[in-house]
């Protein structure tokens, strides 16, 4: 991995990062995200841990607009969208051009080739051509060891390599922020690793990541803002080794200890 | 000896009245399954002014009974000024039963597709037009073509109905010569080996695309 993933040049042109304000999401009577507010540099690595139902994985998929909030304000890059108004194809658009996303269960088409599924969106998207897609989709695959397998059928691959090739074709549409939703749940602890080495790897280049995890251990060595959520809000944010160390809330300190003793 | 010569005998004509068969459920399925195509993506699509026709055609069209539609199209529409010459009645006719039941199996074909792909597609920034024509039709597709096939061997048979409109199909041949030389088992018996000629194979063709296509579709 010898260049960075991202153009820095055009990335300082813009001040790239990823701010949220006071997001609010509720399904029915019940809150989800309550006044959520994060912010996220250029370059820096959040990740988001707490226990199962704080609202991790809406809170990532408000970023994308997956999840549309009741309110609040989403901004990446130089596209600001107010959830409390009508957005437009056109910002959506936009939004979604400059973030990636990988899911916990891949999300791969299964009727296309690991090449395919990294070339396709390229040429939908960006508007490639075949041959330009399918170079970008090769490089891409060598860079996350796959270099072997473009003709391959994702059913015929392991879940981390599902899950590699999944990496790949959000990187391969150049997006400035990668959002991940527990990228190695899905998967055997030492197919898990494959996938945290890229991720450790695309850190290391300078990618602007959020990283909803369970992996203490990604967390604490990788990230450099760490967030714990729970109950639709943020427990606590800093410091990942501050936090590991001295938590400042009872809550976190009992999160981390039942998932640490485990 | 005297039933094969019979059936020898008669052969020339059930041929012909096959061909016709034949033709009409082609015809049938060429015009019936883009428009059911058209049908299951207007019944799920999210705009009301798309998808309430579409489900009204699809009821209608699953409702009333092929006999019926067939009946409306030839002896109902000339009243409304539309004259329609059998086979084109023929054609018509069980082309909407074909769109109507093709578009329930093809709209099961398409949920079948994970909503997680749905979900990588949008967060990829593909617009809904493609992520419909890359990534749900073809799998809907691939899933529902067994079940479009088992449908293609069933509207074949059901083109034995437009002997009630005078086209003569194979049935059709078969009547007229049973009421012209009063073997009628005969000449049944043999017109319904001759469907049978074409449904069993073809039944047997779309199990074996059935396990075929189970490949990549984990
Ligand atoms: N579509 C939905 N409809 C209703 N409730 C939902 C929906 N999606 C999520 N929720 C609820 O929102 C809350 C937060 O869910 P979320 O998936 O964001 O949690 P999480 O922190 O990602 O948990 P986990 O660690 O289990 O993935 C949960 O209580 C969940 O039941
Ligand atoms: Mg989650």
């Amino acid at each position: 991995m010898a260049q960075p993933v991202t153009d820095p040049a055009a990335a300082k042109s813009t001040g790239m990062d990823v701010s949220l304000e006071h997001i609010v999401k509720a399904y029915g009577e019940h809150v989800v995200l309550d006044d959520v507010s994060l912010s996220v540099r250029e370059g820096e690595v959040c990740a988001i841990i707490g226990p199962s139902g704080a609202g991790k994985s809406t809170l990532l998929r408000c970023i994308n607009l997956l999840e549309r909030p009741d309110s609040g304000t989403i901004r990446v890059g130089d596209t600001t969208i107010d959830a409390g108004q009508e957005v437009g194809g056109k910002q959506l658009h936009g939004l979604r051009r400059q973030v990636g996303m990988v899911f916990q269960s891949f999300n791969l088409f299964p009727h296309l080739t690991v090449l395919r599924n990294i070339a396709l969106p390229q040429e939908r998207v960006l508007g490639r051509s075949r041959a330009e897609a399918e170079d970008r989709a090769m490089e891409l695959l060598q860079r996350v060891g796959l270099g072997d397998k473009p003709a391959q059928y994702p059913s015929r691959c392991s879940g981390g390599q599902q899950q590699r090739v999944a990496i790949a074709r959000a990187l391969a549409l150049d997006p400035k922020v990668m959002l991940f939703d527990e990228p190695t749940s899905a998967l055997d602890p030492e197919l898990g690793l494959e996938v945290l080495a890229v991720m450790r790897e695309l850190a290391d280049e300078g990618m602007t990541m959020i990283v909803v995890t369970h992996e203490m251990q990604f967390a604490r060595d990788v990230s450099d803002h760490l967030i714990v959520m729970g109950h639709g809000t943020v427990l606590e944010e800093g410091q990942p080794e501050k936090i590991f160390t001295d938590p400042a809330t009872d809550r976190t300190r009992r999160f981390l200890r039942a998932v640490l003793e485990r | 000896m005297t039933v094969l010569q019979d059936w020898l005998g008669f052969l020339p004509q059930l041929a012909s009245g096959l061909w016709v068969s034949v033709v009409v459920c082609l015809a049938a399925i060429v015009v019936g399954l883009p428009l059911g195509l058209a049908l299951a993506l207007g019944s799920s699509a999210g705009s009301r002014a798309l998808r309430w026709p579409a489900i009204a055609v699809v009821e209608i069209g699953r409702g009333a009974p092929a006999l019926v539609v067939l009946q409306v199209f030839y002896f109902g529409l000339p009243s409304a000024g539309l004259t329609l010459s059998s086979t084109m009645a023929a054609c018509l006719a069980l082309a909407l039963t074909t769109a109507a039941y093709t578009s329930e199996i093809i709209r099961g074909g398409l949920q079948a597709v994970p909503r997680g792909e749905l979900e990588a597609t949008e967060a990829l920034g593909m617009s809904r037009p493609d992520a419909l024509r890359f990534v749900v039709i073809p799998q809907g597709i691939r899933v529902a073509i067994p079940p479009l096939m088992g449908f293609g061997v069933l509207i074949f048979q059901a083109t034995s109905l437009a002997y009630t409109i005078a086209l003569p199909e194979l049935l059709g041949r078969a009547y007229s010569i049973g009421s012209s030389t009063f073997q009628y088992l005969s000449v049944l018996a043999l017109a319904g080996l001759m469907y049978a000629a074409v449904t069993i194979p073809a039944s047997l063709l779309t199990d074996r695309v059935e396990r075929r296509m189970s490949r990549h579709l984990a």
